[in-house]
């Protein structure tokens, strides 16, 4: 369970503060399906590095299970990271020199986790992505690489799943296909969070909470 | 997948990039295995011919030290001469059991238009002051033979049994002196005494060679030979190796120098292409941050880096100049004005390992501080969604 009381972020651009987050309070469950939405500026994005642990915020507390992130030293937050959420990025991010295979197992590589090879192919195969497995990045459409960071996140069995704005650079074809993953991924009991500009998508969540101006406009159940 | 795949694939995303560096640590591991391996060489080379010559001192007319070293080892002419009276006064000493007059000369040679560089010596002598001298046909055994290095020999068109003339003076070759890599191949043996009457100067050498009964004598020897005998000066075949030994190190020093700086180089080269990777890497290296990866993974990855290269560019080097020590050894050579005879760029695994271990040690550095950029990388840069 992740609970945010009073989050406040400010970054300084120079001599410019730029208030980002003004005050979040807000609970999330484990399995929930949630998605934040919002204009652009409005906070989504830094909502989501606090939610996953990449940033702590200026002011308020970040309770992780009840525990107090400060608290906790950065090696403990890497552990989180590492071994409780998945990450999928709007750019994807797939290692161009390294297959599919090789990019899905990377983060064994820092988690120092064994996965055998057929553990591998399956969650590949999951993904639809059986007859890609030796193919580099350079060889997939936008919606295969999606799908092999998607993988990639779940190599390490987490228990949250967050992506920033997934479908965004995919057409309605390709986003479809990503979002029915996510779903399923949601009905095997792993909690998803998910920032996304498109409505429909949004409207097929459990919860959707909306920000805007670094405050939580609406938070409601679909 | 282990950090050195990931890195080694990294690197692989570069090729040109990659290679242009590798060739830089490659050149320059190359230059330092040669260097220290040509010093160590030439170090046992010399006091191995020295240990050869068998001789254990010199006596020349006082005043030329330096002069010395080189007469010994390759014969420069030393425009003073010691006369008869002084080769009597050391035969009255007792425990000498050799003494070897030598007479080192330059002779124009009208038929090829060139200057000869004449070594005149007692050919009696010669199994004990060049016993490891190789000679095709024989030593002559009168004032009418002569003998050619192999450098003059090849240059000459002539054969064994020729004549070999200067004005009036007929010789006739009987022997070649075989490659022996020194010097020594650059000279036209003859009796002295023939040359003595030539240059009339008889009873005149340049310098005297002597060979003692007693080795652990020498000291004692030495004392007595100088306090009796006014005019001259003794010089040991330990201090001829140092005097060499000095005017070579110098030449060490400024041939370290430069492989230590062409190593800074291509270290900074390295350095400089993998810190350039590791800006282009910044999204890439906070996306590694945000799926799992701690700071000293990164850091891991991108040293590794590094070292690949520069390891990789040392082995490189240390194949390549073993494979080219032939070419390496001519080359210098040429330019050194004294190396020992025999091969001096031997494969030296003490030196090779040194190498090695250097190229390690230069990727750890090369690689410090990109390593320490990307592992300062915070993991919000990848989403900047
Ligand atoms: N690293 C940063 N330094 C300074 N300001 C930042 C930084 N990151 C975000 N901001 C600012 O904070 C505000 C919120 O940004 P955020 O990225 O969270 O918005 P968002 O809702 O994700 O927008 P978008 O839909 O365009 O992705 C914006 O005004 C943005 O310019
Ligand atoms: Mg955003």
């Amino acid at each position: 369970m992740i609970k945010l009381e009073k989050v406040e972020k400010i970054y300084q651009r120079g001599s410019e503060r730029v208030r980002a987050l003004k005050g979040i309070d807000l609970e999330i469950e484990r399995g929930e399906f949630l998605s934040i939405v919002g204009p652009s500026g409005s906070g989504k994005t830094t909502l989501l590095h606090i939610l996953g642990c990449l940033d702590t915020p200026t002011s308020g507390i970040v309770r992780l299970d009840g525990i107090d992130i400060e608290t906790m030293p950065e090696k403990e937050l890497v552990k989180i990271r590492r071994e409780k959420i998945g990450y999928i990025f709007q750019q994807f991010y797939l290692i161009p020199g390294l297959t599919v295979y090789e990019n899905v197992s990377l983060p064994l590589t820092f988690s120092r986790k064994e996965r055998n090879r057929s553990e591998i192919e399956n969650l590949i195969e999951m993904v639809g992505l059986k007859d890609r497995i030796n193919h580099k990045p350079n060889q997939l459409s936008g919606g295969e690489m999606q799908r092999t960071a998607i993988a990639r996140a779940l190599v390490n069995n987490p228990e949250f799943i967050l992506a920033d704005e997934p479908t965004g650079n995919l057409d309605s074809e390709n986003a479809e296909m990503i979002f029915e993953l996510l779903k399923s991924l949601h009905n095997k009991g792993i909690s998803i969070i998910l920032i996304t500009h498109n409505p429909d998508l949004a409207q097929r969540t459990e919860r959707i909470i909306k920000l805007k101006d670094g405050i939580i406009e609406s938070d409601q159940m679909v | 997948m282990t950090t050195i795949l990931f890195s080694y694939k990294n690197l692989l995303r570069h090729k040109t990039r990659s290679f242009l560096t590798l060739v830089g640590i490659t050149a320059s591991i190359a230059v330092l295995y040669s260097i220290i391996s040509f010093n160590k060489g030439f170090e046992a080379g010399l006091s191995k011919e020295l240990e050869r010559t068998g001789l254990h001192f010199m006596i020349v007319p006082s005043g030329c030290p330096h002069e010395v070293a080189s007469l010994v080892l390759h014969g420069a002419v030393i425009p003073k001469y010691l006369d008869d009276t002084v080769s009597e006064k050391i035969r009255n000493f007792k425990d000498i059991s050799l003494i070897s007059p030598i007479l080192v000369t330059q002779l124009p040679n009208q038929i090829h238009n060139k200057i000869d560089l004449v070594y005149g010596m007692e050919m009696s002598h010669l199994k004990n002051i060049k016993p490891q001298w190789n000679i095709k046909g024989s030593i002559p055994d009168n004032d009418e033979g002569l003998i050619l290095g192999s450098e003059v020999f090849d240059h000459m068109k002539v054969k064994i049994g020729d004549t070999y003339s200067y004005g009036d003076k007929k010789f006739t070759i009987t022997g070649v002196l075989e490659k022996t890599g020194s010097q020594d191949d650059a000279f036209i043996y003859i009796p002295i005494t023939a040359l003595q009457k030539m240059l009339n100067k008889e009873g005149k050498v340049t310098a005297l060679g002597v060979k003692v009964l007693y080795p652990e004598k020498l000291t004692e020897i030495i004392e007595k030979l100088s306090n009796e005998i006014p005019g001259i000066q003794i010089v040991t075949m330990n201090q001829v190796m140092n005097s060499i030994s000095s005017l070579a190190s110098s030449a060490k020093i400024l041939s370290l120098s430069v492989a230590i700086i062409a190593l800074i180089i291509s270290a900074v080269g390295v350095m400089n292409s993998i810190l350039m990777t590791v800006f282009e890497r910044t999204q890439e290296i906070g996306m590694m941050r945000a799926i799992g990866a701690g700071r000293n993974d990164i850091f891991k990855i991108i040293i590794t880096e590094t070292i690949l290269l520069t390891t990789t560019g040392g082995l490189a080097g240390l194949i390549i100049s073993n494979i080219g020590s032939g070419l390496i050894e001519d080359f210098v050579r040429k330019f050194m004005p004294y190396v020992p005879a025999g091969k001096i760029l031997l494969f030296d695994y003490k030196i090779a390992l040194f190498s090695l271990i250097f190229s390690i040690f230069v990727g750890v550095v090369s690689g410090l501080y990109p390593a320490y950029r990307a592992s300062k990388v915070s993991p919000i840069e990848a989403i900047k969604g």
